[in-house]
């Protein structure tokens, strides 16, 4: 692929503009987490570099590190103190402004206590004027489709729903880099399928990077246009896989494509090569 | 959102009881010399409501059992908070709390006593020893219980302390502190009137009091009926006003009234 950068339509209403660096940039990035014999290191010499408007998944088996990778990336986590981790060439110290989370545990992420329309507000509050919040909350719930469900409670919804819920969430705040944690690992196939396109309409019409964590191989492939494997304990980068198919996507006719097949199967083989089997990736 | 609709079957297992002490009492099965009938002391109720006894010791237990529980509602939640929030905090207290909390509430009552003599401030400071540290321990638990999950949300939000102490620390921990609240009112009203009894010279703990050394069992057990009737009242309106303002948290029936 010559360039992460794709051409895009120019809906965007993320003010990327402004910086033409890498959204996100590590060099030498390790973490150490406590565990019962005193700190163990999870990940070492993570270096990664991910375009403005680039779609990056990161792979590997559980327990490799994704999340950790993810928390760190977004400020939650911090890294060994030699290690160098910048968000549009800023370095990272806590969450920083413009990139948000897409937890994997919807449930526990959206507050029961609140509508869907004041789940969406929370980023906002205080942050914008009341009728710029009532705007940007509708036009978020209109962009993931839940527009009629704004009054109701998350735990009314369906999982899929809250999914989209916290996705609305997300965009409201109007960030340039959404870091996704397995956001659709606990979802049916149908609805696994359904958001995935709303995601690809979404960062079509935002523009909006994204670091996207998952187990699932098809999913990598499917969305992202470059995959990173991480490998062996502590854990590292072991592969990185150009996906150079064109978009936008479907769900049949890219799957279809040989070179959706020829990459599903490189991306494959490098993980049951590392580990010999594929053990939980699926 | 919330019905109050009434328990009829509830409400007829009592008046059974209710019907049987009297049936009991007038065939002669049982007989003590104090102990009347419900249908002796219930007209009490209103005698005692005109000759002007009543209402003043009602109003008295009902607002010393009141301004007590706002009291130690208020420490509790307060010092929850921190002692929730706070790591250092919680360590170097939580061996103070356990030994204090196990101290017999009662075994107060003659030591607020001898330091505040027979007064109102007595009776207040035995109802908010008692009653905060109900709501003290469960909004700890409350507080430390808020999932992690929020926590992050609120930090990848950028929301600031006091900020994400008012939406996302208090609300999760609602549920706990409310059980905590109504913990509190219950003691209240029980520490007010045993306050009365011993301390205070007044409300109803010590017209009840009265009433047994006048040899007066009709009018004591009127007293015992209103403690009782101020008691599940003001249990109901605890859970209306926290119905009303946790739509998510609706407690089980069970009582009179059933949300």
């Amino acid at each position: 692929m010559a360039s992460p950068l794709r051409s895009r339509p120019e809906l965007t209403s993320v003010p990327t503009s402004d910086v033409t660096g890498p959204a996100y940039e590590s060099h030498n990035l390790s973490v150490d987490l406590d565990s019962s014999e005193g700190a163990r290191r999870i990940l070492t010499g993570v270096d990664l570099e991910v375009a403005q408007g680039e779609f990056v998944s990161v792979l590997g088996r559980s327990g490799t590190g994704k999340t950790t990778l993810l928390r760190v990336l977004g400020g939650l986590l911090d890294p060994t103190a030699d290690s160098t981790v910048s968000f549009r060439g800023e370095p990272v110290e806590g969450p920083p402004e413009g990139a948000v989370f897409v937890f994997q545990n919807y449930a526990a992420s959206l507050l029961p206590w609140r509508t869907i329309e004041r789940n969406v507000d929370l980023g906002l509050e205080g942050k914008v004027s009341k009728p710029e919040m009532r705007q940007r909350t509708a036009e978020a719930l209109a962009l993931v489709g839940l527009a009629d469900r704004a009054k109701d409670y998350p735990w009314r919804l369906s999982g899929g729903m809250q999914q989209r819920v916290q996705l609305a969430r997300a965009l409201a705040v109007r960030p340039s880099a959404l870091l996704m944690d397995e956001p659709f690992g606990a979802l049916d196939a149908m609805t696994k399928s359904s958001l995935q396109d709303e995601l690809q309409r979404v960062q079509e019409r935002t523009g909006a990077t994204i670091v996207f964590v998952t187990h699932d191989i098809d999913e990598a492939v499917y969305l992202s246009d470059r995959i990173v494997v991480l490998e062996g304990s502590p854990a590292t980068i072991g592969h990185r896989i150009d996906v150079d198919l064109p978009r936008p996507r479907h769900q049949l006719a890219t799957k279809e494509l040989p070179a959706f097949l020829k990459l599903r199967r490189a991306v494959y083989d490098t993980i049951v090569d590392v580990h010999g089997q594929a053990g939980d990736v699926a | 959102m919330l019905r109050n609709r009434v328990n009829y079957l509830g409400l007829a297992t009592m008046l059974a009881v209710v019907g049987l002490w009297e049936a009991l009492v007038r065939s002669g099965v049982v007989e003590f010399q104090f102990l009347p009938a419900p249908s002796a002391f219930g007209p009490r109720i209103g005698s005692l409501v005109s000759s002007g006894d009543l209402v003043p010791a009602f109003l008295h237990t009902l607002q010393v059992t009141l301004l007590g529980w706002v009291l130690a509602s208020t420490i509790g939640i307060v010092l929850g908070l921190l002692l929730g929030l706070s790591e250092t905090a919680w360590r170097y207290s939580m061996a103070s709390i356990e030994v204090m909390r196990a101290i017999p509430p009662v075994s107060l009552v003659p030591v607020a006593l001898l330091v505040f003599g027979f007064s109102i401030r007595m009776e207040l400071t035995i109802i908010i020893f008692v009653s905060a540290w109900p709501v003290l321990v469960n909004t700890i638990d409350g507080v430390r219980g808020v999932r992690a999950e929020l926590v992050d949300v609120a930090r990848m939000l950028r929301l600031s302390g006091l900020t994400r102490i008012r939406k996302i620390v208090l609300p999760a921990a609602a549920p706990a502190i409310v059980v905590g609240l109504r913990l509190a009112l219950s003691l209240s009203l029980v520490l007010a009137v045993v306050g009365e009894m011993i301390g205070n010279p007044s409300g109803l703990g010590d017209a009840l009091v009265k009433a047994q050394q006048a040899l007066q069992p009709e009018e004591m057990f009127a007293y015992v009926f209103v403690i009782g009737l101020l008691g599940v009242g003001l249990n109901a309106a605890l859970r209306y006003a926290s119905a009303r303002l946790l739509p998510s948290l609706a407690a089980g029936g069970g009582g009179v009234t059933s949300p």
